[in-house]
């Protein structure tokens, strides 16, 4: 599907955690998959911020990212209302692969947990068995939508209990990268194919300035791939972590 | 596509060499891919060109780390090169560019003048219309920057690609000199039919956190692009506008309609709009609409015409 620039309208803005806001965006964007992600434009800063797609309701045309503060951009977008309009450039990236037999397992690092939402939800639509792990440093912290949720300990404690308990084929994660580094060892260990959504600062999105780049070896051989473009989902068994 | 006014054409008067587009705004180097990447967003047929990804003799896979690092009203990039390649543009670029009809100019960078020699030969046997040649890219360790700083062996270089190539030949000048009249006067004289000018300035992008008692630093040293240079581009492109003749493609921070009036005043002949591009990805066709319209609502027959009136009213 072709990428283009909408300009939204904010349906609803919601303060979900303490320093989580949930936006949902009204536009006539018709169709999106889980690890996709949408490039908004955040007027008082140069680049657009990226965020990844947490839900796409097809019916009402509507989408929704989470936005966990980090700077100006970030302030800006919460500080939007609703009717405010909003531009964004959309599908943008790669998505996740589905494989219809296979128990998945999700894992959602913090705010990483975002695309993991669509990701479920998507696989439940499809009848896919799955299993939805997140975890966050603190309560306020928390976002809700996991089968299971840590707080304060790491996300990883368990993981090989778990993996081993649910007969699990196939990982999906997003999250800070020593998370899916670590992730993809053990699946790398256990012998399961792991898909990480990775995340890069971007200029265009859409893989021409060659600003988001990322090493993975494929076919015996070091090559540059974008982050926007070529993914944000990679097999984290191809991706040179250091 | 309704947008005849805009055609123009630039000449180098004294070799009557010259570059026809269909609109003055292209698409700058490194900002516009290979051939079609934005066609989503614009239609091709809406503006003059692009400017290719700077292209080297070998693969190159660029600098390691950070690579972007935005500042106020710009962003500081050290991408380092990253390109496919000569053979590989020639082999799978070049013929996409050709079916889909797309001008463009071949930007190219080398590390030695022999390879500059290399490419303007392989432009040539590819029947290649017009030829950037990027002399001032600050990314990179070694090589270009030497070239683009120094009147004697920019002479040189443009010289010998002057050479071994036919087309229409641009050299896109640095702005990191304290003499960019001197810099433009020797390709003008070694044989150029075009200057591009502004490159990216040289930039420090430093970010300081303090957390724990400690000070994390993070520091992006690169090509400085996007509006907050428009003031120096506009300098430049005035100030070589001066020293020589042939036409100017002129850039740095362009991003709105009065832009495009201002660096006219300045000296320029067609434009190239490239960090803006990331930011609305429809700019190039945009503008060129917007400057379609304007024309049309006051009575502009041609580009020329308002070039003229805005230097001379
Ligand atoms: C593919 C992808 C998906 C993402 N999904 C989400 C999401 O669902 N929810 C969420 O809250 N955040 C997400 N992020 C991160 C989010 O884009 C950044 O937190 C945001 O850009 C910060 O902007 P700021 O101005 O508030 O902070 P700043 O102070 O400008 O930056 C804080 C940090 O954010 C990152 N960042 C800044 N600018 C960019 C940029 N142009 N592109 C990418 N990263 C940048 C950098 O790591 C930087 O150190 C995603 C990032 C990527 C690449
Ligand atoms: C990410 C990026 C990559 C660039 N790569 C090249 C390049 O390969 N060759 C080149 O001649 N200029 C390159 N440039 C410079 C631009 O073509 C242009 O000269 C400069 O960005 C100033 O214009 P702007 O302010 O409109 O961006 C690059 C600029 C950016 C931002
Ligand atoms: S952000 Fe430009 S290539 Fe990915």
């Amino acid at each position: 599907m072709k990428s283009k620039n909408y300009i939204g309208k904010i349906k609803l803005i919601e303060k979900i955690n303490h320093d989580v806001y949930k936006l949902d965006i009204q536009s006539s964007l018709n169709d999106c998959k889980s690890g996709q992600f949408v490039s908004v434009l955040c007027p008082n800063k140069t680049l657009r911020r990226p965020f990844s797609i947490c839900d796409f309701d097809k019916e009402n045309k509507i989408l929704t990212i989470l936005i966990k503060l980090k700077g100006e951009g970030t302030k800006y977008l919460s500080s939007l209302k609703e009717g405010d309009e909003i531009n964004f450039i959309a599908p943008l990236g790669n998505c996740f692969e589905f494989f219809k037999d296979k128990n998945a397992l999700l894992v959602g690092a913090g705010i990483g947990i975002a695309p993991m939402l669509f990701l479920k939800k998507e696989m439940n639509e499809r009848n896919i068995n799955n299993y939805l792990i997140s975890g966050f440093k603190a309560d306020e912290e928390v976002i809700e939508g996991s089968d299971e949720t840590i707080v304060g300990g790491s996300v990883l404690d368990n993981i090989e209990k778990i993996i081993k308990e649910k007969n699990i084929d196939v990982i999906y994660s997003c999250g800070p990268i020593i998370v899916l580094k670590m992730l993809s060892q053990i699946a790398k260990k256990l012998n399961i194919p792991c898909y990480v959504a990775m995340e890069r600062v971007m200029a265009c999105s859409i893989g021409v300035c060659r600003g988001c780049i990322i090493k993975l070896v494929r076919d015996n051989k070091i090559d540059n791939f974008s982050v926007c473009k070529d993914g944000p989902v990679f097999k984290g068994e191809e991706v040179l972590w250091d | 596509m309704g947008l005849e006014k805009l055609k123009t054409v630039l000449k180098n008067e004294r070799t009557s060499k010259s570059l026809e587009l269909k609109t003055p705004i292209i698409g700058a180097s490194g900002t516009y891919g290979y051939n079609s990447e934005f066609e989503d967003f614009i239609d091709l047929n809406c503006f003059g060109a692009i400017s290719t990804k700077g292209i080297t003799i070998e693969k190159r896979l660029g600098n390691d780390g950070d690579r972007i690092f935005e500042v106020q009203n710009g962003l500081i990039n050290r991408i380092g090169l990253e390109n496919v390649g000569i053979n590989a543009f020639i082999k799978e670029k070049l013929p996409v560019l050709r079916q889909k009809n797309i001008d463009f100019l071949l930007n190219i960078a080398g590390s030695t003048i022999d390879d500059y020699e290399k490419l303007a030969i392989i432009a040539q046997e590819n029947d290649i219309k017009a030829l950037e040649v990027n002399v001032s890219c600050p990314n990179v360790k070694q090589g270009c920057l030497e070239f683009g700083l120094n009147p004697n062996s920019l002479f040189e270089l443009t010289r010998k690609i002057r050479r071994n190539y036919d087309g229409f030949l641009i050299v896109k000048l640095s702005p990191n000199t304290s003499d960019i009249k001197a810099l433009a006067t020797a390709v003008e004289q070694g044989g150029a039919d075009c200057i591009s000018a502004i490159n990216t300035l040289r930039g420090l992008g430093i970010k300081i956190d303090y957390v724990g008692n400690k000070f994390l630093k993070k520091t992006v040293q690169g090509g400085l692009s996007g509006t907050c240079i428009k003031p120096v581009a506009l300098y430049m492109v005035n100030q070589i506008r001066q020293a020589v003749k042939i036409p100017i493609i002129a850039m740095g921070g362009i991003s709105k309609l009065d832009d495009l009036f201002e660096f006219i005043l300045a000296g320029a002949d067609a434009f190239q709009i490239g960090t803006a591009n990331f930011i609305y990805p429809s700019i190039c066709s945009n503008l060129a609409f917007e400057l379609n319209d304007f024309m049309t609502k006051n009575n502009f027959k041609d580009f020329e015409h308002l070039k003229g009136a805005i230097i001379n009213e």
